[in-house]
């Protein structure tokens, strides 16, 4: 039971960057419809800059993050402006693609500055809490609760504030939203750069708390997908659901099946939910 | 039947193919087109699906996997002859379709690549971790050249081999015609048009997208099992997930959902990182450059680029 327990909050932490990137997913899909597939590789540039600026400027760790996250807030900028926006009246085949070229691009730029040995950001954080025998590295402690404070932060935002609301209405009715005053050339903006901060958080998690290496970000925007399919698409609570269920049942897999095989067993999930419920675990029916 | 500038240019393309090997003289691009031919017939495959149904499929590589492994499994482990296994993989690959695609087209447009994806991704643990069936990340070697020994054709011959995968890949255009001029080609084109529409006259429109992603990955399992007997040789690491890109990319920069596209895709795709020898990080931040400035400037590929510019030539002329 005990050994139940620690799998279940080994893949609360891995749930929780699943999460992250899928909130980016998410919000990036209901607004403009765009499969964004580059947000993986994306974040994990996120990763690799605060990796450079702890270990090889020797910058505090806080600063970093800081540093990476403002960097992730005008690539999110740049993206939509140079490659998304081009393609926003032609058919979405081709934002689709326009995403696949955009992430050989970010993954080639990953792999001449990085190289493509694996990094690990390191942290002072080696303390492990013992709590009735299931023991938690005190790194995973904060990132679950740094990931539960985003989320949470990311729901009020958009539930919240006049943006938030303006995303909303785009994302329900993008010509009513045009009627209601709300600036349509903006919000996609907003969206993007929002959605990279909270990748790159995603990546920094993942660069601490395992490793980052080429490949890493394309296997993360797959999973980042199934949890939307999972979750149900454009929902926010399906995506945080369906991200733990991804986390717990990956964790859950590789403890007691078979870890090579992870991986399969987190997209059989994911078909089952397609075949049994197409929507979603939390999406209405259509 | 009229004889148009169209026609000879078929005509000329044709006896070029035929002549290729004796013009070239460096033996290993005669080797590369032998790959880009393979890719040709994948790309066809990829473009019934990508191209005219509209629908973008990351799993490519990974159906040219089953091929590949299927046909030289079935060659080692039954000791079949080589021509009948590599007309059973299609078939083989075919059931894995089946069996993915029915799920996996419940999700429309970007979701249903994200859920190919996964599947190639799947494919791809598999043929790695599967140690006891795919031997894993070492691969299958000895995979027998088809005919015998002393056969009246000389299979080990590379000339041999170009020349019967160029028979497979203008078969196998050949039946891509054939497809989108039927019924169901024109069903699929009208899928990619308006979905809602087709359906709404009364057409179910999940059979003939499932039909195109079957043909489409049984063009692939015929491309990989090809490839394997040629190489005698194969491991995953040629079925991964950046091999179906380059699938995607050769449809797009050729022309997707015309015919020509795919087989001058194919060629760019196999030719071009051969003359432009970068390191590989180089060779992905340019091709996904390509690929994005390609999507937005010329989204009908070369054949669209050209067939315009031929259409301006007529049209300054008369």
């Amino acid at each position: 039971m005990i050994e139940v327990i620690q799998q279940i909050i080994n893949g609360m932490a891995i749930g929780g960057v699943y999460v992250l990137i899928a909130l980016g997913l998410t919000t990036v899909f209901g607004i403009l419809g765009i499969a964004h597939f580059a947000h993986g590789s994306i974040s994990m540039s996120g990763g690799y800059i605060t990796f450079f600026l702890v270990v090889m400027q020797g910058l505090p760790l806080v600063l970093a993050i800081l540093i990476a996250l403002a960097v992730g807030f005008v690539l999110g900028l740049l993206i939509e402006l140079l490659a998304y926006r081009p393609v926003r009246n032609a058919s979405h085949i081709n934002a689709f693609i326009v995403a696949l070229g955009l992430t050989m691009m970010v993954e080639g730029l990953n792999l001449e500055f990085f190289g493509h040995e694996q990094v690990v950001i390191p942290t002072n954080l080696r303390q492990v809490f013992d709590i009735g025998g299931v023991t938690i590295p005190e790194l995973r402690l904060y990132v679950i609760i740094a990931a539960a404070l985003l989320i949470a932060a990311m729901t009020l935002f958009v539930e919240k504030t006049k943006t938030g609301q303006a995303i909303r209405a785009v994302a329900e009715n993008r010509d009513a939203a045009i009627l209601m005053g709300v600036n349509v050339k903006t919000i996609p903006l907003v969206v993007f750069s929002i959605s990279t901060v909270l990748g790159v958080c995603a990546g920094i998690m993942v660069g601490a708390l395992f490793a980052i290496a080429p490949g890493i970000g394309e296997g993360l925007v797959v999973k980042g997908f199934a949890v939307l399919i999972l979750g149900g698409l454009g929902s926010i609570p399906g995506a945080v659901v369906g991200g733990l269920v991804l986390g717990v049942t990956e964790a859950l897999a590789a403890g007691f099946i078979s870890s090579a095989y992870k991986d399969v067993i987190a997209f059989v999930v994911m078909i089952v939910v397609l075949l049994v419920r197409p929507q979603g675990l939390m999406g209405k029916a259509r | 039947m009229r004889l148009t500038p169209r026609h000879l240019i078929y005509l000329a393309v044709g006896i070029g193919f035929i002549l290729l090997p004796q013009l070239i003289a460096v033996k290993y691009y005669l080797h590369l087109s032998i790959l880009a031919l393979v890719w040709t017939i994948a790309a066809q495959g990829q473009n019934l699906i990508q191209g005219y149904t509209g629908y973008v499929s990351i799993v490519q590589a990974g159906f040219m996997g089953i091929g590949a492994y299927s046909t030289a499994l079935m060659g080692l482990h039954f000791g079949l002859p080589v021509w009948l296994t590599i007309l059973l993989a299609p078939f083989v690959t075919a059931v894995f379709a089946l069996a993915t695609g029915y799920p996996s087209l419940r999700v429309k447009g970007h979701y249903f690549a994200i859920v190919t994806l996964a599947f190639n991704l799947v494919i791809f643990i598999v043929l790695m971790n599967f140690t006891e069936l795919t031997q894993g990340e070492a691969g299958i070697t000895g995979i027998p050249k088809p005919g015998s020994k002393d056969g009246l054709i000389n299979w080990q011959d590379r000339e041999t081999y170009y020349y019967f995968v160029l028979a497979i890949a203008a078969l196998m255009t050949g039946v891509a015609v054939m497809i989108i001029r039927s019924r169901i080609g024109q069903t699929l084109i009208a899928i990619r048009q308006n979905e809602d529409l087709v359906g709404a006259i009364g057409i179910a429109a999940w059979k003939y997208k499932l039909f195109a992603f079957v043909t489409s990955a049984m063009f692939a399992g015929l491309a990989g099992a090809v490839y394997a007997h040629y190489q005698s040789f194969i491991n995953p690491e040629i079925f991964g997930v950046a091999q179906s890109l380059d699938a995607i990319l050769a449809v797009i920069i050729g022309g997707s959902g015309t015919i020509a596209g795919p087989v001058i895709g194919a060629f760019v795709v196999v030719f071009l990182p051969e003359y432009l020898r970068f390191a590989d990080s180089f060779r992905l931040i340019l091709y996904g450059l390509v690929l994005v400035l390609a999507t937005i400037f010329m989204p009908r590929g070369i054949v669209g680029v050209s067939s315009d510019l031929w259409a301006k030539i007529r049209g300054s002329k008369s």
